[in-house]
């Protein structure tokens, strides 16, 4: 596969050329932040941006979809969105997330509607410029990746770097004008890798992730749960910005013919009052505390369980912003245990 | 079998949310292809005392409106709160914040103040007089939410109304926290179904939808503390779409 180094003036023709053609959502300025956006100029693109607002996991799992129509008592009719697209500008710790996700929504039930999206999307991933004021993705390994996207791009100043990885990125990547990247724009990309792999770390875990399973088999009991649940307003901010959340809720709503309707499926969040009522309106996780535990303990045990011992806190940050009493930041609480408990 | 029949009735209010139903349209049609509505003063001038359903807008501020609710929900099987006023209070509320009723008719009404239409007592959510079945959040309500409930009672089956705050619904859009743009927004703490559409405005939310089953008080004074503000400037917020109902915050 190429590797070309892509002076930036050729690169915005390259993405003015992609957005003629295809289906392309960049990350754009939104306000003094940013977000991943319908890209309609590539002088919007913002590849120096810090983080976006919303992981990309929006556009294989939207925040609400119709699964399927459905007649009552009768057949029904799976909806699936057929459009190829162009996912411009994903960070390694989110491509991580996607890797993660990608895996989850092909074990058990094989979920068509995620897996269509995911086969529909071409990813342009970008290794990060511009650390985030709570990346801590250093410390989770998440800060460069080596797989998932079909194009990886590093700024080296002048120019991108842009590595083929897939026959779709080499496709895409031919028709960008640029030479083979040279061994010292390769050198400089590595020099950016080894930077990244130390520098996205305002939050520092005192353990390697490995070992975050051990220590929450230890930490059921421990009181950090009620002391940070206290002034948790159970919003789900945290859960609502993460890349590696993916619970959802799925609700009928009949059309008025009463006969006809739609299956709906919508984010939903552990944190949330009543994300755990089943019928007869039974509730097995009411406390907030509880539901406040289960979070660090999916994404350090759980879902690691069905990953090959992934972690599934890719060390975003984005839960730590979004969070208003400031009690969601995973770092603050593993730590804590780890101080607490020891790793072994 | 014969199609329900609905009946709608107006208290205390500006009938802004039988106004989201007028404006529904042609989805009105589609209503009464499913059922009948019987009396509904502002779009039509029929009236009936036989009805399945009433839907219950504004709050209730006179003795003689206990009676006549007390009246419509014994003629009817089920009983639906319309919008902020009916199922909390609303802004109606704020009077109750005073304890001398006849300076506040004085202030609002000057020299009119002891006309006998403008008798007034202590303002009642629909709930706080009659068993209310099912309520639609808002002010005004969402259309949307309206017929998905009125649907899903013809159906037979319950609708369900989130038990989460704003917030849930804000980050969906991919909203930056108000909070953070010094706004004091109650979001974290009032219930959701709008589409966190003040916030997607850039406007605060005003929690006209009320306050979530549990919301946590502790998390809001803590919050006021982290960003420098004292309680009253929560407070003040509160008052609007929340007097006199919990959770009310204490110094």
């Amino acid at each position: 596969m190429s590797v070309k180094e892509i002076a930036k003036n050729d690169f915005t023709r390259f993405v003015g050329t992609l957005i003629r053609t295809e289906k392309v959502f960049g990350v754009q300025a939104k306000g003094d932040r940013f977000d991943f956006a319908p890209l309609e100029s590539a002088q919007d693109l913002r590849l120096d941006y810090d983080v976006t607002l919303q992981p990309p996991k929006k556009y294989f799992l939207p925040p609400a979809e119709v699964l399927l129509t459905y007649q009552v008592g009768g057949p029904y009719q799976s909806q699936l969105d057929g459009q190829e697209f162009i996912l411009l500008g994903v960070h390694p710790y989110d491509m991580v997330a996607i890797n993660q996700m990608d895996e989850l929504f092909q074990q058990d039930n094989y979920d068509t509607h995620y897996m269509t999206r995911r086969h529909n999307a071409t990813i342009i991933a970008c290794d990060v410029a511009k650390p985030s004021d709570h990346v801590f993705a250093s410390s989770m390994g998440t800060a460069v990746v080596k797989k998932g996207y079909d194009i990886l791009l590093t700024d080296i100043g002048d120019s991108f770097v842009a590595e083929a990885a897939t026959p779709k990125g080499e496709q895409l990547l031919a028709k960008a004008k640029g030479a083979a990247a040279d061994a010292q724009a390769l050198k400089k990309r590595e020099d950016i890798w080894a930077r990244n792999k130390k520098s996205l770390n305002k939050h520092e875990l005192k353990c390697d992730p490995a070992y975050l399973p051990k220590v929450l088999a230890k930490a059921y009991k421990h009181p950090v749960w009620e002391e940070k649940a206290k002034t948790c307003f159970s919003c789900g901010s945290c859960n609502q910005v993460c890349p590696t959340c993916y619970c959802f809720n799925v609700q009928d709503d009949v059309n008025w013919d009463l006969k006809t309707g739609q299956r709906l499926r919508e984010w939903d969040g552990c944190l949330l009052d009543g994300f755990t009522k089943v019928a007869p309106a039974h509730e097995f996780r009411k406390a907030r505390a509880d539901r406040f535990r289960h979070r660090l303990y999916r994404k350090a045990t759980y879902v690691p369980q069905k990953l090959g011992g992934q972690i599934a806190c890719v060390g975003c940050g984005r839960c730590v912003g979004a969070c208003l009493p400031d009690i969601a930041n995973p770092v603050n609480i593993y730590n804590r245990l780890i101080d607490d408990l020891g790793i072994g | 079998m014969a199609k329900p029949k609905i009946a709608i009735f107006d208290f205390a209010c500006c009938e802004g949310c039988q106004l989201q139903i007028v404006n529904l349209e042609e989805e009105i049609l589609s209503l009464l292809g499913v059922a009948d509505v019987v009396e509904w003063r502002e779009a039509m001038s029929e009236k009936s005392d036989e009805y399945d359903i009433a839907i219950i807008e504004g709050s209730i501020t006179r003795m003689e409106d206990e009676e006549r609710l007390k009246r419509i929900r014994g003629c009817a099987k089920v009983l639906i709160a319309l919008g902020a006023c009916a199922m909390t209070g609303g802004v109606n509320k704020l009077k109750n914040n005073f304890e001398d009723f006849e300076e506040v008719k004085k202030c609002v009404y000057g020299k009119a103040a002891g006309k006998p239409h403008l008798r007034t007592a202590v303002t009642k959510a629909v709930g706080e007089v009659v068993q209310v079945d099912y309520a639609v959040p808002g002010c005004p309500i969402d259309g949307k939410e309206f017929t998905y409930i009125v649907r899903s009672l013809l159906m037979g089956k319950k609708p369900e109304i989130p038990d989460y705050p704003v917030c849930v619904e804000c980050k969906a859009n991919g909203n930056p926290c108000l909070w953070q743009y010094d706004q004091v927004c109650l979001g974290p703490i009032i219930r959701a179904g709008c589409g966190a559409r003040c916030p997607s405005n850039g406007f605060r939310c005003f929690g006209c939808r009320g306050y979530v089953d549990n919301p946590n008080v502790d998390a809001a004074k803590d919050v006021i503390n982290r960003f420098g503000l004292n309680l009253d400037d929560l407070k003040t917020k509160m008052v609007l779409f929340g007097s006199k109902q919990e959770p009310t915050i204490y110094e």
